[in-house]
């Protein structure tokens, strides 16, 4: 029985490994900075509570994560044209757009709030999860070694030089940005299935944003070290820290934060000594 | 040296026996960061104020064996996912003996399964949804009387008896306000009060003024308006502006606190808002002092809803727990068919529901908030608002 | 009829036109000179009505002279960043490089720990005060005091700060650092005065915002994020660093809310206004405003 605790820890660590590798994938790669991840998120989620009763498990997980897929690559033609901090913004204002617009389509459908009855129980969605997050690593870890990801490293450096040597940038942005929407919507649906309650204010939660950005500037995000090393050191503090005085522990992450952009912008995987030279 | 020392250690061990009666463990999560943390403190002041007293009286009473409370609590920073960590680490972890219910709908129905899952029998408080009723009985009770669609359908009957004929409906997009309009609107219709003006908005609101403008032109006699303490601010602040005349106000949530009187004053009397306890109720016994206690130590009112309902879901776990001990299966068997005695009266559980505890609404008549109705238990008459 | 719904309608738009408008201000000031974007807005807003509820409290001290305490309060927050933090993210090195990913970072770092500060030291209760409450009738239209008192404040400063940059040297400063920031150094533009000076000025405007608002909502240590949310859609819409449009905008969005709302439903409103919102960034990044394309 003291398993199931270390299970839920053991889950929460493997949603924000899969959450920020994914982030990494468009983010760490193209330096376009996500500021509003948490809509795939919650689109995902959106999907699971949709089709819970009506599919299997089994269907809804791969449909949620090609859901968010499919409205990233949508999105992605006419906000991958914006750059920088217009982009980072963008990104935030789209989430909260489709929060709202959730909100407006429940309303519709006579919905205020889901209660989902009869969820997996924890192992199974530990599965699952543990699933996604070595998907996520795996798809990092893949990116970053094929022509593909020198591409987008390439356009982080100085898009035009790029495109001028013939790296197709626009392709590959939405690419990145699409497979960037893939992992996250499939751990919302799992995510909501844990906690059985679906409310649209509250799964567009801007802090999952937030945190997946820290864990990312704390890790570091040039390849897939760095949301591990985020992601756990996260989880450690957290656990940590947490009996203690609550909002000590936010002001401590705070100053992580600061810190490590200060002094350490490649993160705790750019602290760590360099083993050899990636191509 | 060795027996003097030994005689030492056993007269110790004998004195240290009695006084190492152990301390009662009792977890929760509350939200003290995020979107929530501006409701729990109610909650919290509760709890707190509750351990405090009990711990005066020389510990909880668990089973005849007296026993000093100490908690064990978290911060869920607003988020249900973390509640459902927290409590399973409560339960597996740390090990404690009680739960405490954590602030708000969203986190009681995550919690539930939780619950459910290890048989651990816990008392809700600060939930309030039609679909409580869908949660299996058995380890989760719910002390609120304000479900969404007995409060429809007694603001209806309030509005009849008191012989109007309009009705206005202002409500926000978030589903404690959905659930009252999507009973409220039926209701009225079958009650024949026309529905003059209808209007939704988004939490985020800043300026109700389009929607209040409408209002006063469709001058209805009875306006409900189904906010939450954020909004209900703003809608005082601008019906005062804007002039609106109707006699019968309701504002769901937010005029039960302290706060809502210091920031819109005088202005606020007349409001009708849900709740089901006043101190000015003398039959309720405990209700006066558990009042003068929490403005002694807060020194400021309680709120009328959440800090009551949390206070009495405390009370209903001390009198079963003096019951039946920390024993799971005795304690289910106790909260389920004991009547308690709390600060609101007498109150006795139908499958996860208060089956005791009406339906009710205050009002702010001057410095108080009276009950009005239902007239059975009523400590003043309802009185029309005659302007800001 | 209409014409009761077009006066009232009205006056709402504008005082909230201008508290945006105000709202904004600070966040172009920072942006535009040091290219900083601060998200930890909202929580200096919430620090002036804080600072503005505690005089009023505490000390019986009108909110309209509690803005003053605010707005200096928040100036010398500004300085101790400026010297703490961005110094070395301005001066240059390998942070400086991503600067304005990295000042979202940072800032947001700051936010969080404003923000839970705050709760520790006042816990999250809300709290709030009435002043100036009374109604007075003007026409077709009603406004409280506080909403009258509130627009001018907003007003003469919004105005104060136009005319700053138009007349005053220092002013000009500034505006040349936002125009061209190499360039002013060249012509004898004390750059790290002048950044330091919109800093507190932008910190300073924000903190007044709050202290304005704190008359008419509740005040949570947690209150400040919407506010930032709104900041950035109207400086967006102006145009990052345009300070006249930034102010242009803020009207306009007050107006789109009051009368938008009016016209469509309040259901609506949200979807409208970040609906508009994406729009503008997707379709015109310079904003309604601005002038020519600021890419990176």
């Amino acid at each position: 029985m003291a398993g199931d605790y270390h299970v839920g820890v053991g889950l929460s660590l493997l949603m924000y490994v899969a959450l920020t590798q994914s982030w990494t994938v468009l983010s760490g790669m193209t330096g376009y900075v996500s500021l509003g991840h948490v809509v795939f998120y919650g689109l995902g989620a959106y999907v699971a509570v949709l089709l819970w009763g009506e599919a299997p498990l089994a269907a809804i997980v791969p449909l949620a994560a090609l859901a968010a897929f499919a409205f990233a690559a949508l999105i992605g033609l006419p906000a991958l044209r914006v750059r920088g901090p217009y982009f980072v913004i963008l990104t935030f204002g789209l989430a909260e757009l489709a929060k709202y617009v959730v909100i407006v389509v429940e309303g519709w459908l006579g919905k205020f709030s889901r209660v989902i009855f009869g969820a997996p129980d924890i192992e199974t969605l530990y599965y699952i999860m543990f699933g996604l997050a070595a998907a996520a690593t795996l798809m990092t870890f893949l990116v970053r070694r094929s022509r593909f990801g020198r591409g987008l490293l390439a356009l982080r450096e100085n898009e035009e030089a790029a495109e001028t040597v013939g790296v197709p940038t626009v392709r590959f942005k939405l690419l990145a940005y699409a497979l960037s929407a893939l992992v996250p919507g499939a751990v919302g649906s799992v995510m909501v299935l844990r906690q059985t309650y679906f409310e649209p204010a509250q799964i567009f939660d801007p802090v999952v944003s937030f945190t997946i950005v820290t864990m990312a500037v704390v890790g570091g995000s040039e390849d897939m070290k760095g949301p591990l090393l985020g992601a756990a050191g996260f989880v450690l503090l957290s656990e940590l820290l947490w009996a203690n005085a609550p909002q000590l522990y936010m002001v401590l992450l705070g100053l992580l934060l600061i810190v490590f952009v200060l002094f350490a912008p490649q993160g705790l995987s750019g602290l760590l000594p360099a083993r050899r030279k990636t191509p | 040296m060795i027996r003097k020392f030994s005689i030492a250690l056993a007269a110790a061990a004998l004195f240290a026996a009695p006084a190492a009666a152990q301390n009662i463990k009792i977890g929760f999560s509350l939200a003290k960061t995020g979107l929530f943390a501006q409701a729990v403190p109610s909650q919290l002041n509760a709890y707190e104020l509750w351990r405090e007293q009990v711990n005066a009286r020389g510990g909880l009473d668990v089973a005849g064996k007296k026993r000093m409370v100490e908690f064990v609590q978290y911060d869920d920073q607003s988020n249900p996912g973390n509640a459902v960590k927290i409590y399973e680490k409560l339960i597996t972890d740390d090990k404690v003996e009680l739960l405490l219910a954590p602030w708000g709908t969203p986190h009681h129905f995550a919690v539930a399964p939780v619950l459910e899952k290890y048989k651990f029998p816990m008392v809700g408080n600060t939930a309030a949804s039609v679909q409580l009723r869908e949660i299996k009985p058995g380890n989760i009770w719910f002390v609120t009387s304000a479900i969404p669609d007995k409060m429809a359908a007694e603001l209806v009957a309030m509005a009849k008896a008191n012989g109007y004929k309009t009705a206005g409906i202002v409500a926000n997009v978030l589903p404690l306000a959905k659930e009252i309009k999507a009973s409220l609107v039926p209701a009225l219709q079958k009650a024949g009060i026309a529905v003059k003006v209808s209007e939704e908005y988004p939490p985020d609101i800043k300026d109700m003024t389009a929607i209040l403008t409408k209002v006063k032109a469709a001058a209805p006699e009875a306006l409900f308006v189904l906010s939450y303490p954020g909004d209900s601010v703003l809608y005082a602040k601008q019906a005062k502006e804007i002039g609106i005349a109707a006699p019968f106000q309701f504002v769901a949530v937010g005029p039960t606190m302290d706060f809502f009187g210091k920031v819109v004053g005088p202005s606020a009397n007349g409001l009708v808002t849900m709740g089901h306890w006043s101190p000015a109720k003398a039959d309720w016994k405990r209700a006066k002092p558990f009042y003068d206690a929490y403005v002694k130590k807060f020194n400021e009112k309680p709120d009328y809803l959440d800090t009551v309902v949390s206070y009495m879901s405390l009370e209903i776990l001390e009198q079963a727990v003096a019951k039946a001990g920390t024993d799971k299966q005795k304690l289910r068997q106790a909260i389920a068919s004991m009547t308690f005695d709390t600060i609101n009266g007498p109150v006795k559980f139908q499958g996860v529901q208060n089956a005791i505890t009406p339906t009710a609404f205050l009002q702010i008549q001057g410095d108080e908030l009276q009950l009005v109705w239902p007239k059975a238990i009523a400590t003043s008459p309802f009185k029309a608002k005659t302007g800001w | 009829m209409d014409a009761l719904l077009s006066g009232q309608l009205l006056v709402a738009a504008l005082v909230t036109g201008a508290l945006y408008a105000l709202t904004a201000l600070g966040l172009n000031l920072v942006y535009g000179t040091m290219r900083l974007l601060n998200v930890a807005h909202g929580d200096l807003v919430m620090i002036g009505a804080y600072v503005a509820f505690w005089a009023f409290t505490l000390l019986a001290l009108s909110p309209l002279l509690g803005l003053v305490a605010a707005a200096a309060l928040a100036a010398l927050f500004g300085l101790a960043l400026y010297h703490g933090l961005f110094r070395r993210l301005l001066a240059g090195g390998k942070a400086a490089q991503r600067l304005e990913a990295n000042s979202l970072l940072l800032f947001f770092g700051v936010s969080v720990i404003v923000q839970n500060l705050m709760a520790l030291q006042f816990t999250a209760t809300p709290r709030g005060y009435q002043y100036l409450d009374t109604v007075y009738r003007w026409g077709n239209a009603a406004i409280t005091g506080n909403r009258v008192a509130a627009f001018a404040v907003a007003v003469i400063l919004c105005g104060g700060v136009l005319a700053f940059l138009r007349f005053h040297v220092t002013g000009l400063a500034i505006k040349a650092l936002i125009q061209r920031r190499d360039a002013a150094a060249i012509v004898g533009v004390n750059v790290e005065r002048v950044q330091q000076l919109a800093l507190c000025l932008g910190f300073a405007s924000a903190a007044v915002a709050g202290a304005l608002v704190s008359m008419t909502e509740q005040i949570s240590p947690f209150m400040g994020f919407p506010f930032t949310i709104a900041a950035f859609v109207v400086i967006i819409l102006g145009g990052l660093g345009n300070i006249t449009g930034g102010i242009a905008a803020g009207l306009l969005l007050g107006v789109l809310e009051t009368y938008g709302v009016a016209l469509t439903s309040s259901a609506y409103r949200s979807i409208l206004v970040y609906g508009v919102f994406v729009l503008i960034l997707l379709l015109r990044p310079q904003g309604l405003l601005g002038g020519r394309r600021i890419v990176r």
